[in-house]
């Protein structure tokens, strides 16, 4: 049976199911009890669960993301929530430092199950503070899971996974332009739950693209539309858990296509650009038929000005365009390409500010 | 307690003279000077009781009940290490009596008493949770938000306040505009200066007051132990000659310190601690290395 779910629902979902069936899970953040409950993924359930395992938390991002810690090694499952995924940047001492190096360097001895939610803010001037998209920060760091879930059905898989398989620390991350949108989910489909791992979501022939998040959207678009005005056929993987990318589905993928498009939501610089580069070039080199090309936000902060932030992200042409100069090998491709500048235009069904 | 206060010493004595040795490759933080202290908070707790604490570790780790031969081969980067060798002097830990892990950066733990804390009140768990830290802990900004946090949530978590008046080489006049004790009375939460941390039975009893108060009331306890690190910050030596302190400081302390007033008559424990220093030292020496599969076990 299919399900229809926004993203936000899922996040909901997956958040009820783990008080519901996780009686050690407390759910902490700024805002998780309000009447906004976190763009709504976690409303009315402070009400339903009680205060003390839904609560707010003082504005201290590095001492709650240490209470977490602390809770995870005393027997709670804590799940701590970043309205703004930048908020975590307060507290990456207790990530990097602490939470991801825990198990390891007490040679196994503990466990610091926990799960982190970080909200990617974009578009309606978040500006350079509230609009960051932090998996490579994180999933640089040995000892973190980094799962970037772009569909519903990734949520749930990804969560469900985290909160009820994995005995680490987990940093999620969302898109906040999905909260609004419609999936299908198969609600009989077997279980997937994992949170590492990446996963194929088109078969195609002549270009490979390596997109997370929001821009697996994005790419299934911009396949869709060359499908209609060309011959070029994409082949599309999420790249699902920007922390554990399965290796050997990507490199699959180029050696059959032969050329390559890496679509992030962050910098390319040292992200996961680069890093889907190093694997191809150390691995498959002699796969690729064209110069790989990666699409990500312009090398500057975020601007608030509208015309400005069109520019600093991609765009729906900007995707297309480069799909089709790989494909072709040439600049001048002749493939028409939609006359659509902001992505946010299309996205955004929801008026500031939040 | 005076005994497991010499233990100590005799133990970080004998890191000092093994140190040129090159065996120990591993910065030490030796607590020398400081042991009266653990010892009389450690005499409280039993080993369902969580205490966090610093990279300053040795003597909380031997007081808690910590594995002595487990500690040298750690020291030593072996794989019977109580963390298989992964930690080191600065990460030392023993969950089996209570001993959590030890962190290397300045007041990353104390966050983690009290969500050990926040966790022992929701899942009606009755021990204690004890954060140990030093004066310098007390100015990163994680110290007061645990401190508000735990205020807020009526957490009964102990923290102690190890005040050996120096953070690395800087005096606590020269970085403080506070003084801790009335700053954590800001917060509601009752504090107390121990100015004998030489003296274990006065900051045994010190603590057991405020573990008593803690469980009377369900709130937050500070203590804050005047104590006097004898050696270099890191290192086996001292380093008086360096000029930032001067040897009458250290002196004071020493004047009062029962090992060295008592060393008569704890010489026959001397002996005895001596013999199980080297069969712990003969432990470490005689475990394996970690094998390459250790290298990359437990990162998930």
């Amino acid at each position: 049976m299919t399900a229809i779910l926004t993203y936000r629902d899922a996040l909901l979902r997956t958040m009820r199911d783990a008080l519901d069936q996780r009686p050690d899970t407390i759910i902490f953040g700024q805002g998780v009890d309000d009447h906004k409950g976190t763009f709504g993924s976690t409303l009315g359930l402070a009400r339903e669960f009680g205060a003390g395992r839904v609560m707010d938390v003082p504005l201290a991002e590095e001492a709650t993301t240490g209470i977490a810690i602390g809770a995870a090694l005393n027997g709670m499952y804590p799940i701590h929530v970043h309205i703004r995924a930048d908020f975590a940047l307060l507290a990456m001492n207790q990530l990097v430092n602490l939470a991801a190096k825990y198990k390891y360097t007490f040679g196994g001895r503990f466990e610091v199950p926990m799960l982190v939610r970080l909200v990617v803010g974009r578009s309606w001037g978040q500006g350079a503070q509230h609009s960051q998209s932090l998996q490579s920060l994180f999933a640089h760091v040995p000892g973190l899971v980094v799962v970037a879930p772009a569909t519903a059905g990734a949520v749930l898989d990804a969560y469900a996974w985290a909160i009820h398989r994995h005995r680490g620390p987990v940093i999620g991350i969302e898109h906040r332009l999905l909260y609004d949108l419609k999936f299908e989910v198969d609600e009989e489909r077997p279980s997937q739950e994992t949170g590492l791992g990446s996963r194929k979501v088109r078969e195609g022939r002549d270009v490979t693209i390596v997109a997370t998040s929001i821009m697996v959207l994005e790419a299934q678009r911009a396949a869709a539309h060359l499908a209609q005005v060309s011959d070029i056929d994409c082949e599309i993987i999420d790249l699902y858990s920007p922390s554990h990318p399965d290796h050997a589905l990507i490199l699959d993928s180029v050696k059959k296509t032969g050329r390559l498009v890496v679509a992030d939501t962050s910098w390319q610089a040292y992200g996961v650009a680069a890093e889907i580069c190093r694997v191809v070039c150390e691995a498959a080199p002699s796969a690729l038929l064209a110069p790989v090309v990666t699409l990500g936000m312009q090398p500057a902060p975020c601007p608030t000005a509208k015309v400005l932030e069109d520019l600093f992200y991609p765009s729906l042409r900007d995707l297309v365009d480069a799909l089709a100069r790989v494909a072709s090998g040439r600049a001048d491709h002749g493939v028409p390409v939609p006359d659509e500048h902001s992505m946010a235009d299309v996205y955004k069904r929801f008026k500031g500010p939040f | 307690m005076l005994y497991q206060a010499l233990r100590i010493r005799l133990v970080e004595e004998r890191i000092i003279e093994l140190y040129p040795t090159d065996k120990i490759q591993s910065p030490v933080h030796l607590s020398i000077g400081q042991e009266t202290v653990a010892v009389g908070v450690c005499r409280s707790l039993t080993p369902r009781d969580l205490l966090f604490c610093s990279y300053r570790s040795h003597a909380f780790y031997l007081a808690k009940g910590g594995d002595l031969g487990e500690m040298f081969a750690e020291l030593y980067g072996k794989v019977t290490g109580c963390c298989r060798g992964k930690g080191g002097s600065m990460h030392l830990a023993a969950p089996d009596v209570g001993l959590m892990g030890a962190s290397a950066v300045v007041a990353s733990v104390i966050p983690h008493a009290v969500g050990a804390a926040l966790a022992a009140k929701r899942l009606g768990k009755d021990h204690l949770n004890v954060a140990v830290f030093g004066d310098g802990a007390t100015e990163e900004g994680v110290y007061h938000e645990s401190l508000n946090f735990a205020a807020l949530h009526a957490l009964p978590v102990i923290f102690v306040c190890e005040n050996n008046g120096l953070a690395v080489h800087a005096r606590q006049s020269a970085r403080q505009a506070y003084r801790i004790t009335s700053l954590a009375k800001t917060y509601g939460i009752a504090a107390v200066t121990i100015s004998d941390g030489h003296d274990p039975v006065k900051v045994h009893r010190a603590f057991s007051a405020a573990v008593r108060r803690a469980r009377r009331s369900g709130r937050p306890q500070l203590l804050e132990i005047m104590t006097c690190r004898y050696r270099e910050h890191v290192g086996p030596g001292e380093d008086i000659a360096a000029g930032y302190r001067t040897a009458a400081e250290i002196d004071r302390w020493k004047a009062r310190d029962p090992l060295i007033l008592e060393a008569k008559r704890l010489a026959p424990d001397r002996a005895r601690i001596l013999a199980e220093i080297d069969a712990a030292v003969e432990f470490a020496e005689r475990s394996p290395w970690p094998d390459k599969t250790e290298l990359l076990a437990d990162v998930l």
